[in-house]
């Protein structure tokens, strides 16, 4: 589970996250949408300690990420909008190396199985990343985060840039995982993707949460709609 | 999980092309090196022993004369090269290689390799040392600049950090990977190396080859660790590849080519040697003068005057010995402290020169290094005082059996009327003279005299270590 409580990060004057509570369970996909700037990677980056609130706690499975950040990071795996590997190891090395790196340690069938149910095709295993289109590359992410067993995911607008069958096979295995009673707190813009693929969505503005929707209450026309009034400034008779 | 981090990054590192050619280039410049300087190094062997042995034939060859005169033909003493010259020739190019031992006189050191070599040779020789010195740290550097600036560019650090690895595992992993890179480039080459000095016909110069080789790969290991941990540091505190590469060449300059230049400079300023016109002028003069203010002359009366105490005799001609033989060693004698006091006045700055030069190592590693290479490779100063001091000692020795024997001349006369037997000698004379014989250095004496330099190098390592450490626990991706 990840939680978000009171979460506020300032960079001098500038307040990136107002304040942001938040709840992802077991088996949601939360889906962050906003302008850029809106807080959403302040949000993710927060989660991974790779920063430090200024006020605020954020939690993972309960636990403080500030206070046990590699505890909660062993909890966790992340998924960004471009998921750099090592250009000179091969998809499997790669894999291999990361699961290591996340305490695990599994047979080459173990490696391969993660590889091909990420959709990744076999003659691919043993290729250096380097000439990896981006698809391919968000494929062995994804493999790393099965991997991993992470039971909480973030993803960083990890669809943007897909084509949109590489696209639909992403939004295939969050939902797969979801199953598997995984948290996933994904930031995007793609509204229609946050619809199809999301159990809830946030809409983010100026480092606040503007409003929460379950995506079985609304249509994609709705949460287009709302989602532009926010933007906008006129989304008041909206919020939650 | 450090061993996972160092595999990686071995695989990474061999599997670069520009790891392959660098590399190659390496490989090929540390053989070549070892290989050339193992030919100079026995072919010095072979032209000191055959140029030894010949001296002293013609020592003994030199005809039947009078043993002063034997003693004004003289005698060279060849200085034989270090046994790990090859690897290090140290200062040895500029210190000559001979030294002619004649009565009367202590001479400079004669033969240095560098005056038979054209202008091509200011820019030092290509040896193992050089490339260990200088290359090594480049190869490093260029190997590790990327290791977390280059990361956090291309974003697989935080990748890497959202796994759950610490700061530590990450950096110890890679220093670990990147050490084991260099290892296989240049240990194969160093051992080499080794192997042609073991099959060496000659290597029974200094003691204990094998310490001094034990010993001097802990140096250049140390050395390697210290540019591997700040090429470490500086790419765990930058947040741009391009910045790292320039700060760590920026100091690789500055300790490999601008530090020694400068320490020499500054050594040369603080303890300055004196200028070889005066300082010759100043030893006759004190010659003339008496070591003690007394001039030669009269204290030789004021001896005479004892000799015809000693003896109760009133004309030399009483002596029981051939008193131009007894003036001639007292003469002799009258220069030793003249001698050892401008000539230590030489040395001792020099000795100061470099012990300034190695308090500058406290900016620039590499200077300890070169102390402690040239030490162990026995082509630095040390090692040639050493030889000078045993080839005035040998002088000596020389000059004094030489006059010992005629002054026996007088007995002779006396008794016979004949001086063939001591006022000339032959070979047989000659012969009481041992030919010459170097002692090096003990290593003890050595590893003494450089025990501060090992400690700078140590303490480079341990700050180098320690800047690492810090750099990598303040590794942030707030910005990135």
């Amino acid at each position: 589970m990840l939680e978000a409580i009171q979460l506020k990060k300032t960079y001098g004057d500038y307040d990136a996250l107002k304040g942001l509570d938040l709840k992802v369970e077991p088996g949601d996909i939360y889906c962050l949408l906003g302008a850029n700037g809106a807080g959403k990677t302040t949000t993710i980056n927060l989660f991974l300690n790779f920063i430090n609130p200024t006020s605020g706690t954020a939690k993972v499975c309960g636990i403080d990420v500030t206070a046990q950040p590699l505890e909660t990071k062993k909890l966790l795996a992340y998924i960004p909008e471009q998921v750099m590997l090592y250009g000179n190891l091969t998809a499997l090395e790669n894999l291999r190396y990361f699961a290591r790196l996340g305490g695990h340690d599994y047979t080459q069938a173990e490696y391969q199985a993660f590889l091909e149910r990420c959709g990744l095709q076999s003659g691919a295993y043993a290729q250096r990343v380097r000439q990896f289109s981006k698809g391919m590359r968000q494929k062995v992410g994804v493999a790393i985060a099965l991997a991993k067993q992470a039971k909480a995911l973030l993803l960083d607008e990890p669809t943007s840039g897909l084509d949109p069958k590489a696209s639909n096979e992403f939004s295939e295995l969050l939902i797969q995982l979801k199953g598997e009673g995984a948290s996933i707190l994904m930031a995007t813009h793609d509204l229609f993707r946050a619809k199809q693929t999301g159990t809830r969505i946030g809409i983010m503005r100026e480092g606040r949460m503007m409003q929460e929707l379950g995506t079985e209450d609304v249509s994609h026309a709705d949460i287009e709609r709302i989602y532009l009034e926010h933007m906008h400034g006129d989304a008041g008779r909206y919020a939650a | 999980m450090i061993t996972s981090i160092a595999r990686k990054e071995f695989a990474e590192i061999v599997r670069d092309g520009r790891f392959k050619w660098t590399a190659a280039i390496m490989v090929l410049l540390l053989i070549t090196a070892m290989m050339t300087g193992y030919q100079k190094y026995s072919a010095s062997i072979r032209i000191q022993q055959a140029a030894q042995t010949g001296t002293n034939e013609q020592w003994l060859d030199q005809g039947d004369k009078n043993p002063h005169s034997a003693a004004h033909y003289g005698n060279y003493a060849f200085k034989p090269a270090g046994p790990l010259s090859y690897f290090d020739n140290g200062i040895s190019n500029y210190t000559g290689t001979a030294v002619f031992m004649e009565a009367h006189k202590q001479n400079f050191a004669i033969g240095r390799p560098a005056s038979d070599q054209s202008a091509i040779a200011r820019f030092g020789d290509l040896s193992g040392a050089t490339i260990l010195q200088l290359l090594l740290p480049l190869f490093i550097i260029f190997l590790g600049f990327t290791a977390f600036s280059g990361e956090r560019e291309s974003g697989t650090l935080r990748q890497v950090m959202s796994m759950g690895v610490t700061n530590q595992q990450l950096l110890w992993g890679k220093a670990l990977g990147i050490g084991v890179a260099v290892i296989i480039v240049v240990v194969p080459c160093v051992l080499i190396g080794a192997l042609a000095l073991s099959m060496a016909e000659s290597i029974d110069h200094a003691e204990g080859v094998g310490t001094r080789l034990g010993l001097l790969s802990a140096a250049y290991l140390m050395y390697a660790g210290i540019f591997l941990f700040l090429t470490l540091a500086v790419s765990a505190w930058t947040k741009h590849a391009r910045t790292t590469l320039m700060i760590l060449v920026g100091f690789w300059a500055f300790t490999g080519f601008l530090a020694p230049k400068a320490a020499s400079e500054i050594s040369k300023f603080t303890e300055p040697t004196p200028a070889f016109g005066k300082w010759m002028a100043d030893m006759r003069a004190h010659q003339i003068r008496g070591f003690d203010g007394v001039p030669p002359f009269v204290k030789f009366a004021q001896y005479t005057k004892e000799l015809f105490k000693e003896y109760g005799v009133t004309s030399v001609g009483e002596l029981p010995m051939y008193f131009v033989a007894v003036r001639l060693q007292k003469l002799e004698e009258y220069d030793y402290p003249v001698f050892d006091q401008h000539y230590s006045m030489i040395r001792d700055s020099y000795a100061a020169q470099r012990r300034v030069q190695d308090k500058v190592g406290i900016a620039a590693p590499t200077l300890p290094l070169r102390s402690i290479s040239m030490a162990l490779s026995g082509t630095d100063l040390i090692q040639h005082v050493k030889f000078m001091t045993d080839a005035e000692t040998y002088r000596r020795n020389m000059v004094v059996k030489m006059n010992d024997y005629l002054s026996k001349a007088s007995v002779h006369l006396n008794e016979t009327y004949s001086s063939s037997n001591y006022m000339r000698a032959d070979e047989e004379v000659f012969a009481i003279v041992p030919p010459f014989e170097f002692e090096p250095p003990e290593l003890s004496a050595m590893i003494d005299e450089h025990r501060g330099n090992f400690v700078l190098l140590a303490l480079w390592l341990a700050a180098a270590i320690g800047l690492a450490l810090f750099a990598a626990n303040r590794i942030s991706l707030e910005r990135s």
